[in-house]
């Protein structure tokens, strides 16, 4: 099932199925977004990990091909995830 | 003698080590500017290897070769079009696959190349052991171990650079896509290479093929038809994925650089998390994270605000102490009051706040940068930055905004766009800095009351907080969300540090130097004309009329733009009272609040207003300025007639 990358629980996993654009809230969208998550390693079939998000609706903590990435959440929304486990 | 000049190009991800790099191999012998045009930084240093004068250009950190940054265009087009004799690729070890993806691009280029695999030993300590033997084999490429920071592997480093440059430049194999892609990028790179184009063709197919707008502009002005071709050719490669042609040539990228990754790395698993780790969980936690930040935030403050109050007051003793110096060779007469007066006590005002402030705030902030803490500030303050348009790597400017907000304009550099760059700087010219506090504390803190100092400080952030707002809302464009990475926690490499702040400083001087000495210059000027008068007299509409303030106020504002602080100190010389009885000449309520409210908004001063007009130019710099202005005579009034409409005693 596809979820959005923040219906993920901390510690969970999850695969990107894909990006999307113009979706959730208006902010965090801006030109170029999707090109940029591709570049930092979120390509379609990536393995990732949800450590933990900041409080206030702050952005998620997650682990993606070795290294730590913090994502807004306004774009943590377009990102979407089939959980592993 | 000539010796053969060579240019080497330092390229790379952010935080891998790239300026102790840079710094190993260049030493002293360093310049640092701008590129041409951009408000990107471009660092230059030379060193003298085997009878060879070596340039080495030290490129922005970036993750990719697109057209996400003025950065990755800045780099991109130098390693293109320049064409260095070679681009030397710094790699962090601990994070390969990132890194490799970059390699790819780097390759793709064509230029010959260099690998420094580095932060071998922080790799090692995560339990990642790494075959750079193997990696030279499949990447075709020579690769070299090193520990920057205890200047590992950099002799080595160099020497096969030099190597590779006497060999003639090997030019590092192509790494394959997927056939039906690859298929078409042939197809494309046929069609560039028979027109004269300034990027590589193999690499300008790939470009197009993933829609890079600044490329398909530049082919669009030769040869349309290729685009077209290009288009169609895209589609088919959609068709076939069921993704978009950028994605999938992404994707790819990435499976080789993961594919590369996992043949030359064995991870071998830790037992308990490296204290790193430890760290970066205690301080980006949702509770624990805040109460750490402030912390640290406030015994930066304490601490430099105790440095610079003892060592200010100290230069400023020594340096004030030449005067007679300057009687005795000038005399009494104009030349010295000019010379003394306008000249000299212009560089003692930047002197004992350049040094004292403004020195140990670079060199704490690039600790903390370096060791990994600022992107955890960003992380925790990301949301609240978001209300006012901008995301949480604002936060670091806005923060540098309390020491001085010359540093801080700069700094808003970090920011991606020209837009957020332009909306963090006017926030920033809002934060009461160091000497907006010496005045909020010396007026209102003394006269009125502590909590009285902390209502304006509270004011304050409401006023920048709405006027961030406002901004955000009236700017057109819409606002870029977070992306960053957080590098894992390392102790910072003190010269390379060092380095850093001292530049920093320079640049500081030289943007506010000048200024500060025409400005007082200037003053001295008026005061000698005896033009003081008539001014206040000019200004007493705005400051009595509307401010309710003594008229004489109209010239210490004036002062205030060279130096907010000088404001305080001009109070207490035009009213002819000594600072602690001061409330004689002026109320406390409202007088002295207003004034201190006034002060605080009114304008950016002169140093800061050369900061911007060297990040925006000079129509930006001059509007903000005037709001400024405007805005704080408006708050001032208005709080004037609150003030005596509610009589608090």
């Amino acid at each position: 099932m596809e979820l959005p990358l923040t219906a993920l629980k901390d510690g969970e996993s999850g695969i990107v199925t894909s990006v999307k654009a113009n979706s959730g809230h208006g902010r965090g969208g801006g030109w170029g977004f999707q090109k940029r998550l591709m570049d930092m390693g979120l390509t379609p079939g990536t393995k990732l990990t949800v450590i933990k998000s900041a409080p206030f609706r702050g952005p998620v903590e997650v682990h993606v091909r070795g290294s730590r990435l913090a994502l807004g959440r306004g774009m943590a929304e377009r990102i979407f995830v089939e959980i592993t486990k | 003698m000539t010796e053969t000049k060579l240019t080497i190009a330092l390229a790379g991800n952010a935080n891998v080590g790239k300026s102790v790099i840079f710094n190993q191999l260049t030493g002293l012998h360093q310049h640092i500017g701008n590129w041409p045009g951009k408000t990107v930084e471009k660092a230059e240093g030379t060193l003298h290897f085997k009878g060879y004068t070596i340039d080495i250009i030290d490129l922005p950190g970036i993750y990719s070769l697109s057209t996400f940054s003025i950065e990755e265009l800045v780099s991109r087009e130098y390693i293109a079009v320049e064409r260095p004799d070679l681009v030397i690729n710094i790699v962090d070890a601990s994070i390969l696959e990132r890194n490799l993806f970059f390699t790819l691009q780097l390759m793709e280029l064509g230029t010959p190349m260099v690998m420094a695999l580095n932060q071998i030993d922080m790799a090692e300590k995560k339990g990642i052991r790494m075959d750079h033997e193997k990696l030279e084999k499949i990447l075709g490429i020579p690769v070299v171990p090193t520990v920057a920071i205890k200047g590992r592997g950099v002799y080595e480093l160099l020497e096969r650079s030099v190597e590779i440059i006497e060999k003639g430049g090997i030019n590092p194999p192509i790494i394959k896509y997927g056939e039906e892609v690859e298929e078409r990028i042939r197809e494309i790179t046929k069609l560039i290479e028979k027109i004269p184009f300034r990027y590589p063709a193999r690499w300008a197919a790939i470009k197009i093929l993933e829609g890079d707008e600044q490329v398909e502009k530049e082919i669009r002005e030769i040869s349309p038809e290729i685009l077209s071709t290009a288009g169609k050719l895209a589609k088919e490669i959609e068709r076939i994925h069921g993704h978009s042609c950028s994605t999938v040539i992404t994707s790819e990228r990435y499976e080789a650089a993961g594919k590369i990754a996992r043949e030359v790395q064995q991870i071998v698993p830790r037992i308990r998390p490296p204290m790193s780790e430890t760290l970066h969980t205690i301080t980006t936690h949702k509770i624990l994270g805040y109460p750490i930040m402030v912390l640290v935030v406030l015994s930066i403050f304490q601490s430099i605000f105790i440095f610079g109050n003892y060592t200010s007051e100290f230069l400023s003793n020594l340096l004030y102490g030449w005067e007679p110096l300057f009687e005795g060779l000038l005399g009494t007469g104009i030349v010295k009051d000019l010379v003394w007066g306008g000249i000299a006590e212009g560089v003692i005002a930047g002197v004992t706040i350049a040094l004292p402030y403004i020195a140990p705030f670079y060199l704490i902030l690039y600790i903390l940068e370096d060791s990994g803490y600022l992107s955890r500030t960003a992380f925790l303050m990301d949301t609240l930055m978001h209300k006012i348009g901008l995301h949480g790597k604002a936060f670091i400017p806005l923060m540098l905004g309390y020491g001085c907000n010359v540093p801080a304009c700069l700094g808003c550099r970090i920011m991606e766009t020209e837009r957020e760059r332009l909306l963090a700087a006017f926030v920033t010219t809002l934060i009461p800095c160091a000497a907006r506090t010496v005045i909020i504390l010396g007026l209102v803190g003394t006269f009125v009351g502590v909590q009285w100092a902390l209502a304006l400080y509270i004011i304050d952030l409401l006023i920048i907080f709405l006027l961030g707002r406002l901004a955000f809302k009236a700017l057109p464009g819409e606002p870029t969300a977070l992306i960053m990475e957080m590098h894992d926690y390392r102790i910072p490499h003190l010269r390379t540090v060092g380095k850093q702040a001292w530049f920093r400083l320079e640049e500081f001087i030289k943007i506010s130097f000048p200024l500060i000495i025409v400005g007082s210059l200037l003053i001295k000027l008026i005061e000698i004309l005896n033009l003081l008068g008539p001014i206040a007299d000019i200004l007493s509409p705005v400051t009595v009329s509307w401010l309710g303030l003594p008229p004489i106020t109209g010239i210490t504002l004036i002062f205030g733009i060279l130096r907010k602080e000088l404001t305080l100190i001009m109070l207490s010389v035009l009213l002819n009272k000594p600072l602690p009885i001061l409330d004689q000449a002026m109320e406390p309520v409202p007088q002295m609040v207003v004034f201190t409210l006034v002060t605080m908004l009114y304008i950016p001063c002169v140093a800061t207003i050369a900061a911007l007009v060297k990040e925006f130019g000079w129509k930006k710099a001059l509007f903000i300025t005037i709001f400024e202005v405007v805005f704080a005579i408006l708050i001032g009034g208005i709080a004037l007639r609150i003030l005596s409409f509610i009589k608090i005693p």
